[in-house]
């Protein structure tokens, strides 16, 4: 057995990680993101990235890799409105994901590194939302 | 020669000055709740969201068009939140520490002379909230505490990207709010 509970909760998370990442590196070359911020957010989550695979080769984990892209990543290339709802999207599962880790985790030192991230996803959003025109602060 | 001190610095140190006075003043927890259940350390952050949601009054008072809206609005949730931690401090068989008048509140706050300062001001402010409730996620022993630390949480780090945004700076200043994996 690799790792228990905390290492499936980590490995979720670097999953939705990598899809984040392969999002933001896909959205700069289609030229559907502003390159200042989509340096940015994927500069983030690139770290995110390797944060949580260093923390899980240091439990014995396999790591999983990103998954094939979604459909839903390719029709959302065609144009930065379209790119930036399904970014959106993809960080308000991304946050739901970590609230649920960070209190779950049993290591404790773990929950507070985790909450940082989980503070600079919801962060993510406010910058998606300015850049659709949106109301930066939502219920 | 006089230390210079930058205005950002002067802010920070009254957002600084304003957790400690948010922290100190208030009553100990009753005898209620058991040690170790969270109550006394949701009290700390009870008495910070109260603090924090005042000092947006203060802010709001140079503050217009849509920095004024969204300072609404983050005030709005603060309030939500401070509601939401005396009740999971009453289920804990506690009375949630009493707050302040407005009055001593604002006696904590910084003079803001202009937009800048005030989005300076809430700046350090939700800095030090979130660094309050990830500290709390890796002490509070209950799994349903945790969770509802986490939320509130998630909402400082929104809080926190927007008066970023609002002051035209990148929504997050590193990949990690306040520490790192």
């Amino acid at each position: 057995m690799a790792g228990g509970p905390d290492v499936d909760l980590l490995e979720d998370l670097l999953t939705l990680e990598h899809r984040l990442l392969s999002a933001y590196e896909d959205a700069l070359r289609g030229d559907v993101i502003e390159p200042g911020l989509g340096e940015l957010l994927r500069d983030q989550e690139a770290a995110h990235v390797q944060a949580l695979l260093r923390t899980l080769r240091g439990r014995g984990s396999r790591s999983p890799q990103a998954s094939v892209p979604a459909h839903e990543l390719t029709a959302a290339l065609r144009e930065p409105a379209a790119f930036a709802t399904y970014a959106l999207k993809i960080e308000r599962q991304a946050v739901a994901a970590y609230r649920g880790a960070v209190a779950r985790i049993s290591d404790s030192s773990l929950r507070q590194a985790l909450g940082s991230i989980l503070a600079c996803e919801a962060a993510h959003e406010v910058a998606l939302r300015d850049s659709l025109g949106e109301r930066l602060v939502v219920d | 020669m006089a230390p210079f001190v930058t205005r950002r610095e002067a802010l920070g140190g009254a957002a600084a000055a304003l957790v400690l006075a948010s922290c100190g003043g208030d009553p100990p927890p009753s005898n209620g709740p058991r040690p170790g259940s969270g109550a006394a350390l949701l009290g700390s952050l009870l008495a910070l969201e109260r603090a924090v949601e005042a000092a947006y009054g203060t802010c709001e008072e140079v503050l217009s068009g849509p920095a004024l809206r969204e300072a609404r609005a983050i005030r709005d949730q603060e309030r939500a939140h401070a509601t939401r931690l005396e009740n999971l401090i009453r289920r804990l068989g506690d009375d949630p520490p009493p707050g302040r008048s407005p009055a001593e509140y604002a006696r904590t706050f910084p003079r803001l002379r202009s937009p800048e300062d005030a989005l300076r001001f809430a700046e350090q402010l939700e800095e030090r909230q979130v660094r309050a409730y990830l500290e709390a996620l890796a002490e509070l022993p209950d799994l349903a505490l945790r969770g509802a630390a986490a939320e509130i949480a998630a909402d400082e780090g929104m809080h926190l990207g927007a008066v970023r945004v609002l002051q035209r700076l990148p929504v997050a200043q590193g990949p990690f709010v306040t520490g790192a994996l």
